[in-house]
């Protein structure tokens, strides 16, 4: 009884800490290893994984589709733009993931209401809605785009890229573990027999949504850092909510591994087709989403499963 | 692709054979650029990949790149950025550090170039830029990039402003696209018009995707301005001459900010799109400029359409530049810095040279569509033709 209670608390807790201190260490040493152009593609690596750990701790556990986490991101990068000259940068990138997880507290309460379709078109409307005031906003400080010279080099940022994506990855590993979780999967089989056996459902989808939030926000900054050139439609672009949900269904949204397994495929998928054509690589993007759907709907992890078993 | 692969294996393994053919005597000159082949400046982007693409072809028939000295053939390495500057920064590091390209040339519109402008600095790669203008390229440290350009909106405002004075332009009613470029414009250009006494009868903003424009226009012709001045994108600045000629719009002038220099705007107006004043200090009418209408004719010999008046114009010039530094000083980066830095060069622009990362010469100038050809308006010193009112 106490080796099997033993043997699990290693498969669930000791096993995935050590898994993802190794990818960790992997990711940053070999990035460093490898020259500075790897160096950037295993930040890109570690920004999506970081992305969509977070984005699945709220849609992946409880099904809500979030077209809106462009949002997140954009608001801890606007914050690093526009304060990058004031304050140091390890207090903006905690910041940033404050700013995104408090302002998705605010909004969660009133879009939470809604579901199925509604609530992936609402989150992407209120993206754009964000967006657009932003723009506003700039136009009016007469500040409609800002440079950022004097930023860390490729190698710190790709050291707290990959803290976040290890953050992120366990984060989404422990929360999908915990009461909460199991709370968050059955809001996603039914909600409303969630409720009626006690789940507090709408305290759990708005602590989940603003929870999904906050890593965001800090990748955000930290991106904001890789860009000498600011302006709000590049970091609040769709582009990026529409990645990660693309990312999450390649790689799986059922476990902390989908996200990783998602995020190589496609870095790796762009990478190796980069060359080639873009054409071709949106193609075949495009094909393999089709495939996934069709034939692998538990995505990249659910293969895996399916074999073991 | 596979056959390509194949091919190109095939070619590998017959040069290590020693089977070489003799193109293969010369090292080509590896040259890297990314531009916007899809997202949203794709139809803005082509314009300047075929300068790029005609000075290529027009260097390799006349024998190659003089580098220092040796004549070397010119080869592109070219991505497509996506228009996302971000991935254009991630991509000339890939071109730098991967592709191990001998030369860059520059990316298209002022965030790739801005973006970019980290990534030459901390590799210390010399690059020439091009499509860029905004008042921000003078926080640029001074090193590795340049912008040939003179159309810096903190110049546009008071040169616009004294045109129109001079013209006897009593009042304006302003249209202003929200994106970066024209919110610089329109901060500059109010003070100045103001300074020249000229009334600011409206002064509206308006999304970037905007679909409809008659509402604003509206207003705009009850205003019965002298003079519209549309701070345009390419895209809006279709929309707006369409809109205007349906509504009857005839004002003195009508200025638009970018958009009227590229071919398809004279196609799609025709007669229509005389008179209307926009920015560019090229047009192949000036004289004074030998290598001007060549280029010209040339471009249109080998695309079937007119060069954008801007952005191609600023794309020959920076590889004329580049092309000419590279004879004096050959590949190396320091010796390469040095001879853009201080050099003087003869483009079809006529001379430009440096000052920190600003053209020094070219002043900032306005053109008008005359009886179907771009005439430069002002500065009077570079004018081909005087500014037409009705």
């Amino acid at each position: 009884m106490a080796t099997d209670r033993n043997r699990q608390a290693m498969r669930r807790i000791l096993l995935p800490l050590l898994l993802t201190l190794a990818g960790a260490a992997l990711l940053y040493g070999g990035g460093l290893r490898a020259g500075p152009y790897w160096q950037v593609v295993a930040l890109t690596l570690a920004m999506w994984i970081a992305l969509i750990q977070s984005w699945s701790i709220f849609s992946g556990l409880t099904g809500y589709v979030s077209l809106g986490h462009a949002v997140a991101y954009g608001l801890g990068a606007y914050l690093m733009a526009t304060q990058f000259r004031d304050y140091p940068v390890w207090v903006l990138i905690p910041a940033g993931g404050a700013l995104a997880g408090l302002f998705a507290l605010i909004v969660a309460i009133p879009v939470l209401r809604i579901r199925g379709p509604y609530f992936v078109i609402l989150t992407f409307g209120l993206a754009e809605l964000v967006k657009f005031a932003l723009l506003r906003l700039e136009t009016a400080l007469g500040a409609s785009s800002r440079l950022l010279f004097g930023a860390p080099g490729t190698t710190t940022l790709l050291a707290w890229m990959v803290a976040l994506a290890a953050a992120a990855t366990l984060l989404r590993h422990f929360v999908g573990l915990s009461r909460f979780g199991r709370g968050l999967i059955a809001i996603r089989e039914d909600e409303t027999a969630a409720e009626t056996l006690g789940v507090p459902v709408t305290r759990f989808k708005v602590l989940a949504f603003a929870l999904s939030a906050v890593i965001p926000g800090m990748v955000g900054a930290v991106m904001a850092l890789r860009s000498t050139y600011f302006e709000v439609l590049q970091v609040f672009s769709p582009t990026i909510s529409f990645t990660i949900v693309t990312m999450a269904i390649i790689g799986g949204s059922g476990d902390a591994r989908g996200p990783v397994l998602g995020a190589l495929f496609l870095v790796g998928l762009s990478e190796l087709l980069r060359g080639a054509s873009p054409q071709l690589y949106l193609i075949l993007l495009g094909l393999c989403l089709i495939a996934f759907v069709l034939f692998a709907p538990n995505g990249l992890s659910g293969l895996l499963d399916r074999r073991r078993k | 692709m596979l056959r390509r692969q194949l091919f190109g294996l095939m070619a590998g393994a017959a040069a290590l054979a020693g089977i070489s053919s003799p193109a293969l005597a010369t090292d080509p000159v590896r040259i890297g650029y990314t531009i916007a082949r899809t997202g949203l400046f794709a139809a803005a982007a082509p314009s300047q990949e075929q300068a790029y693409t005609l000075w290529a072809e027009q260097v390799n028939a006349a024998g190659g790149l003089d580098v220092a000295g040796e004549m070397r053939p010119i080869e592109f390495v070219s991505y497509d950025d996506e228009s996302d500057p971000a991935k254009a920064a991630q991509l000339y590091e890939r071109l730098i550090t991967s592709d191990n390209v001998d030369l860059l040339l520059a990316p298209w519109g002022t965030p790739h170039h801005l973006n970019v402008a980290g990534v030459v600095e901390r590799y210390g790669f010399p690059m020439v830029g091009n499509t860029a203008a905004s008042v921000m390229i003078r926080e640029v440290q001074p090193g590795n990039i340049w912008f040939p350009t003179s159309a810096i909106p903190d110049q546009i405002g008071p040169a616009l402003a004294q045109m129109l004075h001079e013209a006897g332009i009593q009042s304006v009613a302003i249209l202003a696209n929200v994106l970066p470029y024209s919110q610089e414009n329109l901060q500059f250009l109010t003070p100045a018009l103001q300074a020249q006494g000229i009334e600011i009868l409206m002064s509206e903003n308006y999304p970037p995707d905007i679909s409809d424009m008659t509402p604003l226009l509206t207003q705009v012709r009850a205003a019965e301005p002298d003079a519209v001045l549309a701070l345009t994108y390419p895209a809006d600045a279709f929309l707006y001459t369409g809109q205007a000629r349906e509504l009857g719009i005839a004002p003195h002038l009508q200025f638009l900010l970018i958009g009227p220099t590229i071919d398809a705007f004279g196609k799609a107006f025709g007669p229509a799109a005389d008179g209307i004043v926009t920015l560019a200090h090229w047009s192949p009418e000036q004289e004074a400029w030998p290598r001007a209408r060549p280029f010209f004719d040339a471009y249109v010999a080998r695309f079937d359409q007119e060069p954008d008046y801007l952005d191609s114009a600023l794309a020959y010039m920076s590889v004329e530049i580049l092309q000419q530094a590279v004879a004096q000083a050959g590949l190396d980066h320091d010796a390469l810095r040095a001879a853009i830095a201080n050099g003087t060069f003869d483009t079809i622009n006529g001379e430009v040279r440096f000052d920190g990362v600003q053209n020094a010469i070219t002043p900032t100038a306005f053109v008008q569509r005359q009886d179907g050809r771009m005439q430069l308006v002002w500065p009077p010193e570079i004018a081909t033709a005087p500014l037409v009112t009705r």
